[in-house]
């Protein structure tokens, strides 16, 4: 299981570069909950084709991109993250949901322990998300927080 | 963490037995002149260029009388030659291996690892006679690839998103220990590598005339599930592969062997769908996926493909967004739908009456389906502070829910696209026109009209590429009747939920009989309207026309007409019924006004029968009918 997360946190770094930053130009991780999608047009074109002009195209990445690296995750597992973080919350919210087991899994949390992570980030709903306004960065700052004060979690937290 | 990394390299070597990674320096040179001219004096005696491995590994394709690869990049050939000469691709291979190279990563072993470990295979290569090589950066990338698993993945068609009309696939790679990481999997995608400074006009002829080049793409299965399910509205469809592990090495061993690698891209035929099936044959080489694909690769052809090459082992279906919305909405009372709408609008809803009398699940459901209908009005729009904070109320209320009220629904899954008639369809009939009698041949590229059988296709959409139909009537003898090049039509129903735009896009030549005259005509056609659905299954549309005819009977060359279509679709389990008015009135005082009906009964999923009348009015003209019968069998 190890493996697999470590592997994932690596993959993870593919997902910034195809992502939009709206937080600034240093980094990706600035996003707001809610936002919508903006460049639908310039979607449906590259779609058309199913191209892509990202120059990262295998998934693998080097470098940070200008984000802060502080916290458990890797630069990758952040921008993950961050990238689903509208669907976290609506799972937060609900207390269960395929981006709850995501990022669990980001965060290396053996099978046997999801529940309880789920139970917490339920339970937790108000602090991870205090209001409309919270950026991806904060939103995973909360979380590493949360999961230290619970005793199971804790371990996952280094 | 250095425990795990060991770990994962022996996992990989294991996977690998015969490329020597990281093995200790052995007592050969590793530039042995002699073995290495043994080894392709035993390809030569093999002559195993010509081997079907060696063809999909180069991606060679039978061109004229000799072959050629369909990589355009020569960074993936040895030899000066090797795009279209497999034997002295291969005996450079050989030679390559044996070459030390101060980067490692660039060496033959690490660099076409799918390659090397065939020949290793084939020529019974002891590996410790190759250099000793670190192959860093192949191992970092598997180690993010933990796939032991591949699965294909077809978004379906849906048309209100143009790019998706054909529908597109896509390989993901999973890791069979632990199903819930699906979203983190490796979906593997071919496609342009687009050139951001051209305009879309460019952009479109480019893509489709081969002008950028193809290249294959990996990334997060997430963001395939927010494109496709969240913002296209997309269902997926997704085909669990037999392939065993070995294969699946093999498949992403080669996978590695085409990063950042180019291949000529076409819209039509060497398009995604192509591409993957070539990988497939990489990994399982006895099965042979893409001889049929000369022409067009339709998505759900591919999956007729390995479908019908015994490759599929389970499907699974994951509806959009806006399917489950939809679905979900259509299980509720009315009064329900209105105070999720209301909610939508105004979070004080939440305090009236007519809320809080509702059940807590109600409640619950009401909260959350109103939640997510606000998340679907804004998928195409910037955020929008009072949105935002409406949501965020909502998931607050939500949150407040206990968790064990359970207000998950399992949509029922639908017959899966390629379980649907086939693509092309050819037709026989009889019938009247202009009280001559005739007989009618058609055929049709694809793929689907509003009254053919429903069973795996959007209801209210037809798409059809390339149709023709030749009559040979009495008195006249044989002659074309009609050829369409494009016609698409789409009707999706509105609702107090969703306002959804249905239109029309017609063009080819068809027989107009005009001034007396009756004799081909070239049309392009094109309108916008709506669609309700008067009880399920049962619709009512009506569009706004305009029409441009080149009609030597008309005033203008090109003479402009503005038009109505409306109608009545009934879709019933096995027949399918669409009574149609419809008119234009030309610049010329010419206008035309008829009334239709067709009504198609499927016998079976690939056979049918359709009965078709028409009655058309006209001044100048005297009126006339156009009746017929014909058989339908796709293929």
């Amino acid at each position: 299981m190890k493996k697999i997360i470590a592997g994932l946190a690596l993959l993870s770094a593919s997902s910034v570069a195809m992502a939009d930053a709206p937080g600034g130009p240093n980094c990706g991780w600035g996003n707001m909950l809610f936002e919508g999608q903006s460049g639908l047009g310039a979607h449906i074109i590259a779609s058309i084709t199913n191209g892509t002009s990202g120059n990262n195209t295998f998934g693998m990445t080097t470098g940070t991109n200008g984000c802060s690296t502080s916290g458990t995750l890797t630069y990758g597992g952040k921008s993950m993250v961050s990238s689903i973080m509208g669907e976290f919350s609506e799972d937060v919210a609900a207390g269960e949901g395929d981006a709850m087991d995501t990022v669990a899994v980001i965060y290396g949390v053996e099978k046997q322990d999801r529940a309880t992570f789920a139970k917490v980030m339920h339970e937790n709903f108000a602090v991870i998300f205090p209001n409309e306004d919270v950026t991806a960065d904060e939103m995973i700052a909360s979380i590493e927080e949360v999961m230290k004060a619970d005793k199971t979690l804790a371990k996952y937290i280094a | 963490m250095f425990n795990f990394i060991h770990l994962s390299l022996q996992r990989v070597l294991n996977c690998l037995p015969g490329i020597a990674l990281l093995l200790p320096a052995t007592a050969f040179a590793s530039n042995d002149i002699e073995l290495r001219d043994s080894l392709i004096n035993k390809a030569e005696d093999d002559v195993l260029w010509e081997k079907i491995e060696w063809m999909n590994l180069l991606h060679y394709n039978k061109e004229n009388d000799g072959y050629l690869s369909q990589v355009d990049d020569v960074r993936f050939f040895y030899a000066s030659d090797g795009s279209d000469n497999p034997r002295s691709e291969l005996l450079e291979t050989i030679k390559n291996l044996f070459i030390e190279k101060d980067d490692h990563n660039q060496q033959t072993q690490c660099r076409f690892v799918a390659r090397t470990r065939w020949l290793v295979d084939q020529l019974d290569i002891d590996t410790r006679t190759l250099p000793v090589v670190r192959c860093d950066e192949y191992l970092e990338w598997r180690q993010l690839v933990q796939a032991d698993s591949v699965t294909m993945v077809f978004p379906a068609y849906h048309l209100n998103s143009p790019s998706s009309m054909f529908g597109h696939t896509l390989l993901r790679l999973d890791n069979s220990e632990d199903a819930r990481t699906d979203w983190l999997s490796y979906a593997v995608n071919f496609g342009a590598d687009i050139d951001n400074s051209d305009n879309s006009l460019i952009y479109a002829y480019r893509g489709l005339a081969g002008g950028y080049p193809g290249i294959f793409i990996a990334e997060p299965y997430f963001k395939k599930i927010q494109e496709y399910n969240r913002i296209e509205h997309r269902d997926i469809w997704e085909y669990k592969l037999n392939l065993t592990a070995e294969e699946t090495e093999r498949l992403i061993q080669h996978l590695w062997e085409l990063k950042t690698i180019n291949f000529d891209y076409y819209f039509f035929d060497e398009n995604c769908s192509y591409r993957l099936l070539e990988l497939i044959e990489v990994a399982r080489p006895e099965v042979e996926l893409t001889d049929e694909f000369i022409l067009t690769a339709i998505p759900v052809d591919t999956v007729r493909a390995i479908e019908h090459a015994q490759l599929i082992e389970s499907v699974s279906y994951r509806p959009a967004r806006a399917t489950e919305l939809q679905f979900i909405l259509e299980g509720l009372s009315k009064q329900q739908r209105d105070i999720v709408l209301q909610l939508s609008e105004d979070i004080k809803t939440l305090d009236s009456d007519s809320f809080l009398r509702l059940s807590q699940k109600q409640q619950k459901t009401t909260v959350d389906l109103a939640y997510r209908y606000l998340r679907y009005l804004n998928t195409e729009t910037s955020r929008d502070p009072a949105t935002a904070k409406r949501s965020y109320q909502l998931l607050q209320k939500l949150n407040s829910y206990p968790v064990d009220i359970d207000i998950s629904e399992t949509l029922p899954t639908p017959l899966p696209p390629e379980k649907g008639h086939n693509s092309k369809r050819t037709t026989l009939g009889l019938g009247q026109r202009l009280t001559n009698n005739y007989a009618e041949l058609g055929f049709k590229m694809s793929f689907h009209d509003l009254e053919d059988n429903k069973d795996g296709f959007l209801q209210g959409a037809q798409i059809n590429i390339g149709s023709i139909k030749i009559r040979a009537e009495d008195n006249v003898g044989l002659r074309l009747y009609q050829l369409d090049f494009v016609d698409i039509f789409s009707l999706t129903p509105k609702s107090s939920f969703f306002d959804p735009l249905s239109w029309k896009i017609y063009t080819g030549f068809e027989r107009q009989f005009t001034s007396n005259k009756d004799q081909l005509v070239y049309h392009l056609s094109g309108g916008a309207g709506g669609t309700w659905e008067i009880i399920k299954n049962h619709q009512f549309y009506a569009l706004a026309i305009g029409r441009l005819e080149i009609n030597k009977q008309l005033k203008n060359l090109i003479e402009p007409a503005i038009g109505f279509n409306t109608g009545f679709l009934s879709h019933f389990k096995h027949t399918t019924a669409h009574l149609q008015f419809s008119g234009e009135q030309f610049e010329d005082d010419v206008y035309r006004l008829r009334v239709q009906y067709i009504q198609n009964f499927a016998i079976s999923t690939n056979h049918s029968i359709k009965l078709s009348a028409k009655h058309q009015w006209q001044d100048k003209d005297t009126d006339f009918s156009d009746i017929n019968l014909n058989y339908q069998y796709y293929f």
